[in-house]
């Protein structure tokens, strides 16, 4: 959720913005596979989605650092694979939960919307 | 917990910024280098895979500074930053800051000095259990000893009714009494030795007599010892015994810890000291000078110096009398009116009791109108708050009003100043700061203002209120009220401090957001009246009327004010003002009898009149103008007074040379003179107003005139006309009826009671307290301030008589017996 969807769009591009409130779920979605840094969360988002989403630092950071204030992530120093330090992210149990609670709701809703737009 | 961790980590944060941003730059950076990397994989060449990245994280900064904004830290952050551009920009102005320093200090300052006295005399509960259940009995803020009027007569008891309430309370959890005044007495507290003798100082402090009941009552426990209990108050006569307040116990006991058990000379009586008091605790009745000790009230006849009030033959009504109403009588009106109720069904039937069998039908129905209002004594009972309740409200109406003044002046001041910033404003907005933002630092900056003025206030009003409380108090050595600051005042301070920084400040933001966003950068634009449009127009004009208004007002109530008090100072009193000393003395105290005191007032003036610098002396009951003077209704030989007709004079007892020392006229007849003494004839000198009062055509003189107060009955045969003097209040308009009665032929024996049973044993008389003058009175020939030493040391020399001196001015000092 960009705090800025404004700003936000001067990045991504109209086509490619997020569905308002939906960029922390896929986040959460992303690191329940495996702890990632910054960019990889980014790439890991534009390839499952065949590139439809792109998701900038600009707002990928600050949903990082919200998400690890409300303890839904943490982060530690890591060496990546080409042994630079990198900062990767973990789920904790808040944030497992959180995604379980949030991918429920985002279900309904489409649920509903498809009710509505068939009707 | 979650919020705990989110605290401190953003704690953490914020002292560590620089860290935090290091590592935010570091992650930054890893991002960048696996971008690259991925897009190099891709096939990208390295400067364009590099430019691709590059273009992808866009402006660092701005990355960084929304992750910044993304936590709740960044607006304590920018508060910070605003807070710190503040005093930065008013240290760019030291001129301004200091005037609107000024100002709010004097306003803040003069509205809490205000409301500190306010707090202390109108607000404050009592230090007791549940003081919203306690009620007094009529209103009880007055006192003295006072005869022949009906039960409840302004909250006044005599004592056996008082008891009857003790012992049956009705509908109330309890009923205590307590004296309706404290007088003072003579202490002489414990020696070294443990027991007082006559080797330890004396020292003079208020006394008060309370029932067996009255601590239980209040729900009071002792800091320490017991407190009065009914067991001691049996008997009159009896239970010699006193608590003491902290206050006392720690000026003139030392806070002795072995005090319990001790023994202190009282008026020449020994009692035994049982319990100190707790610190808030000053009774129910708070008085300027606070009591210093209880004693139960069967020991009246040595507290008061008087023979017993205490029998059914002579009871007068000195007693306050308070309760404690049930619970239920506390919240619900309906029990309320039943408790209120059953106490107007006993008053009126004491005073049928009292009146007899022959009461006409015409008295009967007067009776059963009478009520006897329950009071709230919530926050105990207090002269000052009637004396001053009126005045401490238009005093508060008044300093609101300067703080309002003082808040139009800084709010066009800082209009004014929004002005001459408004380039920095529109440079702050184009800059992309939000209107919000300005808005907020520019409050940030009048609430600094507001609170710097509010802390400067308090010293303000912590030195007005000393000064307030030192008029108000007259010089008691010991006072209730305290110009020390408590919560209550604190935020009542910070609360005015902040509502005036919003007062004055939110405005003028406003307008310079506003005109901000209306003005260019262009250097034409000059002034905010330019560019801020008619509401910028508007503002100030307001805001100078509304000064102009506020300040007419002030300015016309002082002058009126000012012309009352210089109209009160250049009034005719009826006597000469300048060059008159004043001093109390106490005879009695000193342990002279009745019998000598005639003797003693004629030493004593033989003895003053000799000083250097004394014209005249004379001794009196009470000074020329004395609020607590005594009053009696009189009967006058060849006047016939109309049905209820008010038959009241004021008294005095005078001493020869008293209208020669106080400078009244004698308009008829003659004065008193030293040769009315107690073998002569007895003579009175009444005041003119009396005389045209009841002798409209006629010469009042060779009349005769007797006074309903047995210890100065008469009858006496009037000889002389004084002209009439402010005697009670400088402020009455009625000129007040005066009876001028000789010291000297008052009697030093009451007239004895012929024995009621006609047993034949006669009664030994009784010594008459009435006849001991009060005040000395020095007509000087310079200032009269010259003369109090020689006062002081020929009558300190001659005896141990207690003494304290006034000038005609107020200023008063205290003089202990040595």
């Amino acid at each position: 959720m960009p705090s800025k969807p404004n700003e936000a769009a001067q990045f991504t591009g109209e086509s490619r913005d997020m569905v308002q409130g939906t960029l922390e779920m896929l986040i959460l979605k992303t690191l329940a596979l495996e702890p990632m840094h910054g960019y990889g969360v980014a790439l890991r988002i534009e390839q499952i989605s065949q590139g439809v989403f792109r998701v900038n630092p600009g707002s990928l950071l600050p949903a990082l650092s919200r998400m690890e204030r409300a303890a839904r992530v943490k982060s530690e120093w890591r060496a990546t694979e080409n042994n630079r330090r990198a900062k990767y992210y973990l789920l904790t149990a808040k944030g497992r939960k959180a995604l379980a609670a949030e991918t429920e709701q985002w279900h309904r809703q489409i649920a509903a919307i498809s009710h509505i737009l068939e009707a | 917990m979650l919020w705990l961790t989110s605290l401190t980590n953003g704690l953490m944060s914020l002292f560590r910024k620089r860290q935090v941003e290091a590592e935010l730059d570091e992650e930054l950076d890893g991002y960048l280098e696996a971008s690259v990397a991925d897009k190099q994989s891709n096939g990208m060449a390295p400067e364009i895979a590099r430019r691709a990245a590059l273009a992808e994280v866009g402006s660092r900064n701005s990355v960084k500074h929304q992750v910044w904004s993304s936590r709740w830290e960044s607006t304590l952050d920018g508060l910070l930053q605003d807070l710190r551009f503040s005093v930065r920009s008013l240290g760019k102005s030291p001129g301004f800051t200091a005037v609107a320093l000024l100002s709010l200090a004097l306003g803040i300052g003069g509205n809490t000095a205000i409301f500190t006295l306010i707090h202390q005399v109108m607000l404050r509960n009592l230090p007791v259990r549940d003081p919203g259940q306690l009620v007094t009995f009529d209103q009880s803020d007055g006192g003295g000893i006072i005869g022949g009027v009906v039960l409840g007569y302004h909250g006044m008891f005599p004592w056996y009714f008082a008891r009857q309430f003790e012992i049956e309370p009705g509908p109330f959890q309890g009923i205590a009494s307590y004296s309706s005044f404290s007088p003072m007495v003579s202490v002489r507290p414990p020696s070294n030795s443990g027991n007082s003798d006559s080797s330890t100082r004396a020292i003079m402090v208020p006394a008060t007599l309370v029932s067996g009941n009255y601590f239980s009552l209040l729900g009071v426990q002792p800091m320490m010892g017991r407190a009065i209990g009914p067991s001691d108050n049996m008997t009159p006569g009896s239970g010699a015994v006193a608590d003491i307040s902290y206050q006392f116990w720690q000026q003139s006991l030392a806070a002795d810890l072995a005090i319990l058990g001790k023994t202190i000379m009282l008026n020449g009586t020994a009692f035994t000291v049982i319990g100190v008091m707790p610190r808030q605790f000053q009774g129910l009745k708070l008085e300027t000078e606070p009591t210093a000790l209880w004693t139960p009230i069967t020991m009246q006849p040595v507290v008061l110096q008087h023979p017993s009030f205490l029998t059914p033959a002579y009871s007068p009504y000195f007693l306050h009398v308070f309760g404690r109403l049930s619970p239920q009588a506390a919240t619900s009106h309906a029990a309320f009116e039943q408790s209120q109720q059953w106490l107007d069904q006993q008053i009126r039937a004491g005073i049928r009791a009292t009146e007899g069998n022959a009461i006409s039908a015409a008295r009967k129905q007067e009776i059963n109108r009478i009520t006897v209002p329950l009071l709230s004594a919530q926050h105990g009972v207090s002269q000052m708050r009637s004396q001053y309740a009126d005045s401490l409200r238009i005093l508060m109406t008044v300093v609101v009003l300067v703080l309002l003044i003082a808040c139009a002046n800084l709010a066009n001041f800082l209009l004014a100043r929004a002005a001459t910033r408004q380039r920095e404003t529109a440079t702050r907005l184009a800059l992309g700061s939000s209107r919000a933002r300005i808005v907020r630092q520019s409050l940030i900056e009048t609430l600094l203002l507001a609170a710097s003025g509010g802390a400067l206030g308090l010293l303000i009003a912590f030195v007005a209120t000393r000064a307030l409380i030192a008029f108000l108090t007259q010089g008691a050595s010991a006072t209730t009220l305290s110009p020390a600051p408590d919560a209550a005042i604190l935020l009542f301070t910070m609360a005015v401090a902040l509502s005036t920084g919003v007062l004055f400040g939110l405005g003028p933001a406003l307008v310079a957001a506003r005109a901000g966003a209306a003005t260019t950068l262009a250097s034409n634009a000059r002034t905010a009246q330019a560019g801020g449009g008619k509401s910028s127009r508007l503002w100030p004009k307001a805001l100078v009327i509304a000064q102009i208004a506020l300040s007419l007002l002030l300015l016309v109530g002082a002058g009126l004010f000012l012309r009352s008090l210089r109209n009160l100072q250049n009034q005719d009193f009826g006597f000469e003002r300048t060059h008159l000393l004043v001093a109390d003395f106490n005879a009695q105290l000193a342990g002279y009898k009745p019998s000598q005191a005639s003797a003693l007032h004629q030493r004593v003036i033989e003895r003053l009149s000799a000083l250097p610098g004394v014209r005249s002396a004379a001794v009196a009951g009470v000074p020329p103008v004395w609020p607590g003077n005594w009053t009696s209704n009189i009967s006058l030989s060849g006047y016939t007074p109309a049905p209820k007709e008010d038959m009241n004079s004021t008294l005095n007892l005078i001493s020869g040379q008293y209208f020669e020392t106080v400078g009244t006229p004698i308009l008829a007849g003659r004065p008193i003179t030293p040769a009315d003494s107690a073998g002569s004839f007895k003579v009175v000198v009444v005041s003119q107003s009396l005389a045209d009062h009841f002798f409209p055509n006629g010469n009042p003189i060779g009349h005769w005139l007797t006074i309903g107060i047995d210890s100065v009955k008469g009858p006496w045969q009037i000889v002389g006309i004084a002209k009439d003097s402010k005697s009670n209040d400088p402020r009455a308009v009625d000129p007040v009826r005066m009876t001028y009665i000789p010291l000297a032929q008052i009697d030093p024996f009451l007239p004895a009671e012929k024995p009621a049973n006609g047993s034949g044993a006669p009664v030994p008389p009784q010594e008459n307290e009435d006849c001991y003058a009060g005040t000395l009175i020095l007509r000087t020939t310079e200032d009269p301030s010259r003369s109090i030493a020689d006062l002081r040391a020929t009558i300190v020399l001659r005896s141990t008589l207690i003494c304290r001196c006034c000038m005609s001015r107020p200023s008063k000092t205290r003089f202990p017996a040595s």
